[in-house]
């Protein structure tokens, strides 16, 4: 405990001797939440494909309503990339535990592996949320204007708006990435030699 | 090195019984929602005891301690700072801010650990780590051997820290100063 002989020190006593609204757990109520803990994580990942599923129901509706084989085509290729990009997600994600080395990884390390992942994702955005999008979408269009070759020019004009929000998409996260990069850059001339 | 439960178990003991107060200052400054708190302070409780799983004794139990609760609690900011969009600020540009506090209050204990509080849950995560370890008492090597910062930039921090609380907590805390 700190005692106060200079004002830093009446801090830090302050900062010690604050009322303490902590809990206090027995070793046999650790193991019981430490399980309550494990099944909330496997909750929150089955919610999660949960929800893809009712996507790929939704879409295997349609899939299944239509008797056009492009349309049929396309909607399948929605649905492995919604299942692609959900897989990924879930893979290299945010939902997952925390990693069981956090006492040996030091602050530093912990917040760069941490930034490093989000970049990571951010980065290949393209590869595992865009790229696997875009085909479904497309041949969808396409199997419309063989269909209704009449309304070739509203086609044509939604195909360009889903390539801009797709351009738009993949250029805010190369955005955030280079952002997380100067966060990064910034604990690597924070840490000793390696 | 502890290879079954009990071992486990009774390094998580030994830890709490040390250091349970300082885990729950620790969870205080990253979290300020009460809920939300008890809910980190639980969940740094259970990461510390699945981590003396693979406790090998490289590190002091004070070290491996102070890094688990840290860490758990550096993963609780980033994914709340998704959630709120919420920006946190490093010392170097609180060391140049303005303090709006009232000098005469800071010299009400409760006061002025309200505004510490406060100060601490406005910086960036490591930032956080360096001055929570400062205030628990914690030398500048151990700082280093947590946070993994070079000692010379420890040295730096500590510094921008004793400024910091200065201006704001002593002299500084006047209105127009």
């Amino acid at each position: 405990m700190a005692n106060e002989s200079t004002p830093n020190d009446r801090l830090k006593s302050i900062w010690q001797n604050q009322p303490s609204g902590g809990i206090r757990m027995s070793v046999d109520e650790i193991h019981r939440r430490a399980g309550k803990f494990q099944k909330k994580i496997y909750w929150r990942n089955a919610r999660e494909y949960i929800a893809a599923l009712v996507v790929v129901v939704f879409i295997g509706f349609d899939f299944w309503r239509t008797s056009d084989a492009l349309t049929r085509v396309a909607f399948a290729m929605i649905i492995a990339g919604v299942v692609y990009a959900m897989w990924h997600l879930h893979r290299r994600g945010s939902s997952r535990s925390l990693p069981a080395d956090l006492g040996l990884a030091s602050g530093i390390e912990f917040y760069r592996r941490e930034l490093e992942r989000q970049q990571d994702l951010l980065q290949s955005v393209g590869f595992w949320y865009l790229g696997p999008l875009i085909p479904g979408p497309v041949v969808l269009m396409v199997a419309r204007a063989c269909t209704h070759p009449g309304h070739l020019r509203p086609i044509g004009l939604s195909l360009a708006l889903f390539a801009l929000v797709f351009v738009f998409i993949w250029r805010l996260n190369q955005r955030a990435a280079r952002r997380l990069q100067s966060r990064i850059d910034e604990l690597n001339g924070l840490e000793g030699p390696r | 090195m502890p290879n079954d439960k009990s071992g486990q178990d009774a390094l998580y003991e030994e830890a709490i019984n040390t250091f349970g107060g300082a885990l729950d200052r620790l969870a205080r400054s990253y979290e300020a929602d009460a809920d939300k708190r008890r809910d980190l302070l639980q969940e740094i409780h259970i990461a510390l005891w699945r981590s003396f799983e693979g406790f090998d004794g490289r590190c002091s139990l004070r070290t491996w301690a102070y890094r688990v609760a840290h860490n758990t609690a550096a993963s609780h900011v980033i994914r709340q700072q998704r959630a709120r969009s919420q920006t946190l600020v490093g010392l170097e540009e609180l060391e140049n801010v303005p303090d709006d506090g009232e000098g005469d209050q800071a010299a009400d204990r409760r006061y002025a650990l309200e505004r510490l509080l406060k100060l601490v849950q406005s910086l960036k995560p490591l930032d956080r780590q360096v001055i929570l370890s400062y205030l628990e008492g914690l030398d500048a090597a151990s700082i280093g051997e947590i946070t993994g910062i070079s000692p010379g930039n420890v040295t730096i921090k500590i510094h921008r820290i004793k400024n910091i609380l200065a201006r704001r907590f002593q002299e500084g805390g006047r209105r127009g100063e």
